[in-house]
């Protein structure tokens, strides 16, 4: 756990000891505190995400876990990925699945679990098992994490994020507006068009 | 990164121990007289018919992620504003051929009827 | 800076020319027209990647400009070629199936062009986050291209799946970039190399993320048991929509797969049998090739049995792939021969399947077939013969496809993996037959709704230029041979 808080850069480690981290004056335990916060935070949102009954729940529990996901990019000094995180997907995308949930009707319910005991508590436990697996093998990477250097002052603002996308990453950035360009014409495609699905019905057989 | 943002956090307790002390204010304090008249969905004296919820059309959806799209774009014009000085002609430029597919794509719904409501 | 523009100009010409298209469709009334248009489009940028070619990209200043986010080289020309053929003749065909079957919306080449955009920028990415982004143009445009017949809900059930299990493979794999990073610092695949030829891949998040890696290639070549999403997606889908998942998005995924595994796990320890990707890649060889063999001799739709078959094609590439670990230069080679044949055979069986139909008479399950050979021999022919290429009968282009991968897996030692791969081949043969049985040694039964098959110029030119190519392939292999060598050599070390 402590090793996960070190590549976090909330408690200084021995690595990064000559830098200072004027930002924890109280000490270790603050960070840890907002860090475990955040995480619970986030793990709580995501299991009201997935096991609430009620649609409208699920929503304000993706957007429990977006906020707490946007916390600890605060903390990894990254204000500008925070600040995207709650503009885009708190602001937007959870707006986007309310509107489709709506669209469903809000009192639509999720059909009733008609698998037998065995194969959910199955799956559950072999992924649980997974999960335990990929921990203690990532727990024995981290015994001697490697930390990154510092990372500067004005690492994660604005500032340094313009700086690195408009100069090393022309290319990607230009080629993000073919992705947003296909999004607009696959939502037309999809959701609506000039030909509507009157002259289609003609084209379903079999 | 709390003394930078010791007041953000401070203005998310307030507002959040606020919120909760009025929930639990007014449900602690109020009395609470039910009766079945009192219980009953209120619409304008008439009895209430239909459905609890209205079913949304799909044009809300659409309108909604073509907002998403563009809200991506604003972030990204965000940064380079910032920049717009330094960058010269070569910023200039990379932005405008951004632009230009955004337009194209802007310019597609709209011929396309996507942005109109009725149809 | 007009030469650099010069070596990218087949990516300029799809991206440019989607958007040319789009304006084109948004502000004229015409309706027809589109598909010749983009199936120009299309063939400008295979002539536009063959000029490049021939320019010679390695003689091209500034060539790095790019570096590393897009690498311009031939193997991305080859690839360049290869998607926008596929995409060209999918244009083709889709200029003759949708207006029949009333599916003629202009969105269906916008949305082909921007996908075929996407899969060049993923066959030309050496780095993640341009990976990444090429990955989703791709898939968010086929997932769209896979629901385009909103009216029919299984067009809906299949689009779905393919988005849900698509959208979790590709979270698999970024997920397993992000652990490389994490290991390696570097998010461009010949950093990570060089990182993991130090000795990374012993430590345990390399190997989790080399894992999770794996598994989300596999989903995109969509390899048994990650292929479940293929069936109904390709069943769903227009068929030309499918022919551009068979053909050009499977393409893709294995120049994704090749870059990868090749650049990022090259090394001499990630790249051996002991302690390597290549025997899981082996094991799903195996499974993929048999499997889909099994279940698509019981598939009563040909559309079906198609998808199932495009299944099995992914596990014999995938046996080159792991004889990659031996000469990469040459099994790769191989790789490529093997995409170029199954490229054109595929889109001919598909281009064929829509010229048996008509609509409200599609040609979905082999009674619909029934006798069609003596009534129609014009539309069965064809059929008929690209079945027997992807059978992989000499002398067509199926045959030296399957036979340049066999002979790398031999000359690699994998012995075993070829005989299991033979094996399948001619199990395989054997659903190819019995369409063939169907066409000409069956009569309808009476009462059972016949196909008749339609009239199309587009349809045709697609089946034309894809039975040439066929026919030239299988005739003249050398030339050919030689081109994927010099593509497949960025590999060499």
């Amino acid at each position: 756990m402590l090793n996960l808080l070190l590549l976090l850069d909330i408690v200084p480690g021995p690595a990064n000891a000559a830098t200072p981290v004027p930002e924890t004056p109280q000490g270790p335990w603050m960070g840890f505190a907002y860090f475990g916060f955040c995480a619970v935070l986030a793990v709580v949102g995501a299991i009201a995400t997935v096991a609430s009954p009620n649609p409208i729940r699920g929503a304000m529990g993706l957007l429990l876990m977006i906020i707490s996901i946007a916390g600890l990019f605060l903390a990894l000094h990254a204000q500008f990925i925070a600040a995207i995180q709650v503009i885009v997907y708190a602001g937007a995308i959870v707006v986007l699945f309310l509107f489709v949930i709506m669209l469903l009707g809000s009192d639509a319910q999720t059909p009733s679990d008609q698998r037998g005991r065995i194969p959910r508590f199955g799956a559950a436990a072999l992924f649980a098992g997974l999960g335990l697996a990929a921990l203690t093998l990532l727990g024995r990477t981290m015994a001697k994490p490697k930390l990154p250097g510092d990372v500067g002052s004005d690492f994660g603002s604005i500032d340094s994020i313009g700086k690195v996308l408009f100069t090393d990453m022309l290319v990607p950035f230009e080629i993000s507006s073919a992705l947003l360009i296909v999004a607009v014409v696959g939502a037309i495609a999809v959701a609506r068009g000039k030909h509507g699905e009157l002259a289609e019905k003609g084209a379903l057989n079999k | 990164m709390f003394a930078t943002y010791g007041p953000m956090f401070l203005m998310m307790l307030v507002a959040i121990t606020l919120a909760s002390l009025f929930f639990i204010g007014a449900s602690t304090l109020g009395k609470k007289k039910p009766t079945p008249e009192k219980m009953m969905p209120f619409e304008c004296g008439s009895d209430s018919s239909g459905g609890r919820h209205l079913k949304l059309s799909v044009k809300f959806y659409l309108t909604a992620i073509l907002f998403v799209v563009f809200d991506i774009e604003a972030v990204f014009i965000y940064p380079w504003a910032i920049h717009f000085k330094t960058l010269g002609w070569v910023g200039f430029f990379s932005m405008t051929g951004f632009l230009v597919t955004i337009v194209v794509g802007l310019l597609y719904c709209w011929k396309k009827g996507a942005l109109e409501w009725e149809k | 800076m007009l030469l650099q523009a010069f070596a990218i100009s087949p990516l300029l010409m799809v991206g440019i020319g989607a958007m040319l298209l789009m304006m084109a469709e948004a502000f004229s009334k015409v309706r027809g027209g589109l598909a010749l248009g983009a199936a120009a489009v299309c063939f400008a940028g295979v002539a536009c990647a063959a000029g490049v070619w021939m320019y010679g990209v390695e003689t091209i200043p500034g060539i790095d400009a790019f570096s590393p986010w897009l690498r311009v080289d031939r193997f991305s020309l080859f690839f360049d070629a290869l998607l926008c053929l596929g995409a060209g003749l999918s244009c083709l065909m889709a200029g003759g199936y949708l207006p029949e079957h009333n599916l003629d919306r202009g969105e269906f080449y916008s949305l082909l062009l921007l996908s075929t955009f996407g899969a060049m920028i993923l066959s030309a990415a050496g780095d993640v986050l341009t990976l990444f982004l090429g990955l989703e143009t791709m898939s968010l445009g086929v997932y769209c291209l896979a629901a385009f017949r909103r009216a029919s809900a299984r067009s809906s059930e299949g689009a779905l799946k393919y988005f849900l299990l698509g959208s979790f493979a590709a979270a698999l794999l970024l997920y397993g970039f992000a652990l490389l990073y994490g290991v390696t610092g570097h998010t461009d695949l010949q950093g990570i190399g060089d990182a993991m030829a130090k000795g990374n891949i012993r430590n345990p998040m390399a190997i989790m993320g080399l894992v999770l890696i794996l598994v989300g290639l596999a989903f995109k070549v969509s390899a048994v048991p990650f292929h479940m999403w293929t069936p109904d997606a390709y069943e769903g889908a227009p068929t030309p929509a499918t022919n551009f998942m068979a053909v050009a998005v499977k393409g893709a995924a294995f120049a994704m797969m090749l870059r990868v595994l090749l650049t990022a796990f090259g090394d001499p320890r990630s790249a051996s049998w002991a302690s390597g990707w290549p025997p899981a890649l082996a094991w799903i060889a195996v499974i993929t090739m048999t499997v889909a063999n099994l279940v698509a001799g019981r598939q009563e739709s040909v559309k079906r049995m198609l998808a199932y078959s495009s299944v099995a094609h992914a596990g014999y590439i995938l046996v080159g792939m792991v004889a990659t670990m031996h000469s990469a230069t040459q099994a790769s080679a191989g790789v490529l021969f093997y995409l170029l044949t199954y490229t054109v055979s595929t889109a001919g069986a598909f281009g064929a399947l829509i010229l048996c139909g008509r609509r409200g008479a599609e040609a979905v399950t082999y009674e619909d077939l029934a006798g069609i050979g003596r009534r129609h021999p014009a539309a069965a022919l064809p059929f008929a013969f690209f079945l027997l290429s992807l059978a992989g009968v000499p002398p067509t282009a199926g045959f030296f496809g399957k036979w340049f991968v066999f002979r790398s897996a031999m000359e690699g030692g994998f012995y075993w993996l070829t005989i299991i791969a033979f094996i399948n081949s001619v199990i395989g043969a054997y659903y190819y037959l019995r369409v063939l049985v169907f066409m000409y040694m069956r009569e309808p039964a009476a009462g059972a709704p016949v196909a008749t098959p339609m009239r199309s110029g587009y349809v045709t030119a697609a089946l034309i230029l894809s039975a040439v190519l066929v026919i030239a392939l299988g005739l003249t292999p050398t030339k050919s041979l030689s081109v994927v060598f010099q593509a497949a050599a960025i590999f060499g070390g």
